[in-house]
């Protein structure tokens, strides 16, 4: 991540004390609701501003569906569609999410029905992963502090602040996760009726006293499978950017134990850059692994749904 | 709840719902719809095209098998017909063989007896040259006749003293 230079030009605008934690939290967070990117007026008590995280939202959703869109069409529209390029890894994925992550889960029948929802999820969740790990704002940043020179309050200066990956965000996670929790539902509701559905929550013909314990139980466990995607993908994108910052903030406490930059520098090169750089080479894996641990269990729930098993 | 990475944020929760909701709208319709329509129909296709592959396989070998079994009878039938002009020779052969003999040993019969026929009858001839040839030579030294009795009972001794000196 070139990261440092950003850090650094915090560094130098506070001159005063380095506060490891307070700036490793502020690169994860999203940026400030009283300093929004865009002020929009609340309605009904909820602040609508586009912070950095709704930006970063948006940016991911324009890109993928822009060029999955529009290689799909370009593709379509050959008199004989034969996949190149960027078509067969699309495809690829494509495959591979329909054929080993949503049809073994939900069955042959409804495959097609719930692989757009796994598949947006996949890739949204994924480009969304990766985005926090090219330091594009950073670049901004140091254009900022030695060509643009912005003032205090500018766009430049706001874009600043706030981590890049939308999906560390558990208010993100919490509203795919929201998505995934009404998936179940209304997969359920498809196969089965809105009543039957919720009469397979629990297994039939059972002692009726068994149902006092049961139906709690499962209606807690509806929402705890939710509630286990929404933390698991915060947390995870959250530990290795906290992980990579750490290692990159010895370079500034060293600079301020030993009152020499070079003190700093040294640290930096000998040891955060090439720590940074494999955890950075692991983060690379989490992305992956994340995003297809989220649809997997995504297809998963809804094939339970599906088919009921007691 | 000062630390902002815990921080709720209602307004994040709903642009991200809604970001997420337009984004699986238009990629399934514009995207994911139309591109596994054509994953299954290709995958049929597919099907398709090797199933036809191994139907033409059938038949070809189907056909190998038939042409094979056309050569093979035509050999026989050629082998059957040679065989069969071979004995048809060879029965020619000796049929001729034996009528020529057959003919060659009639022709010496005949001619056999031809020349036994011819040879008896030159003996007669001679036989009775001889016998005038003698009458005659007999007559002219006894210059007298004989009667016809004495010159028949005169020829029949002396035929017989022939005979008797041949024997």
């Amino acid at each position: 991540m070139a990261f440092q230079e950003h850090a650094a030009g915090a560094a130098g605008a506070t001159a005063e004390k380095f506060d490891a934690g307070r700036t490793i939290i502020e690169h994860v967070s999203n940026s400030p609701l009283e300093h929004p990117l865009i002020h929009v007026p609340s309605v009904a008590g909820i602040d609508f501003s586009v912070t950095k995280h709704v930006l970063m939202l948006w940016i991911v959703a324009a890109l993928v569906g822009a060029v999955v869109t529009a290689v799909v069409r370009r593709y379509l529209k050959q008199d004989r569609p034969i996949p190149s390029g960027f078509m067969n890894a699309l495809e690829a994925i494509v495959e591979y999410v329909r054929d080993v992550i949503v049809q073994p889960n939900v069955g042959r029948k409804w495959a097609n029905t719930w692989t757009p929802l796994v598949l947006t999820l996949f890739i949204f969740i994924l480009c969304a992963n990766a985005m926090g790990l090219v330091p594009i704002f950073e670049v901004v940043g140091v254009l900022d502090h030695w060509v643009l020179h912005t003032g205090p309050d500018s766009f430049a200066k706001r874009l600043l602040h706030g981590g890049t990956t939308a999906t560390a965000n558990f208010n993100v996670t919490a509203a795919l996760a929201t998505i995934t929790f009404f998936a179940i539902i209304v997969a359920g509701t498809k196969a089965h009726g809105f009543v039957k559905h919720w009469k397979n929550l629990v297994p039939h013909g059972l002692a009726p006293l068994l149902y006092i314990i049961l139906v709690p139980i499962e209606l807690l466990g509806l929402l705890v499978r939710p509630f286990a995607l929404t933390m698991r993908l915060a947390a995870n994108m959250t530990g290795g950017h906290i992980a990579i910052l750490a290692i990159l903030s010895f370079v500034f406490m060293f600079a301020e134990l030993f009152g020499h930059a070079i003190a700093g520098i040294g640290v930096g090169l000998a040891v955060s850059v090439p720590l940074a750089v494999g955890i950075s080479a692991l983060e690379i894996i989490v992305i992956l692994v994340q995003a297809y641990v989220f649809s997997l269990l995504t297809a998963v729930f809804i094939g339970m749904a599906i088919h009921v098993h007691h | 709840m000062n630390n902002p990475l815990v921080q709720p944020d209602p307004g994040l929760f709903i642009w991200t719902i809604v970001t997420f909701l337009v984004l699986v709208a238009v990629l399934a319709k514009f995207a994911w719809g139309p591109l596994l329509k054509m994953l299954d129909s290709r995958h049929e296709t597919i099907r398709r095209s090797l199933d036809d592959a191994e139907q033409a396989r059938v038949e070809l070998e189907r056909l190998q098998g038939q042409s094979i079994e056309i050569v093979r009878q035509a050999r026989i039938e050629a082998e059957a017909i040679i065989s069969a002009s071979r004995t048809d020779a060879g029965r020619l052969r000796e049929e001729m063989r034996q009528k020529a003999k057959a003919e060659a040993d009639a022709l010496v019969k005949s001619a056999e007896r031809q020349i036994q026929l011819e040879t008896t009858r030159a003996l007669q001839q001679i036989r009775h040259e001889a016998v005038d040839l003698s009458v005659m030579i007999a007559s002219k030294i006894l210059q007298r006749n004989l009667s016809k009795e004495d010159n028949q009972r005169l020829i029949d001794e002396t035929l017989q003293q022939v005979e008797a000196g041949r024997r």
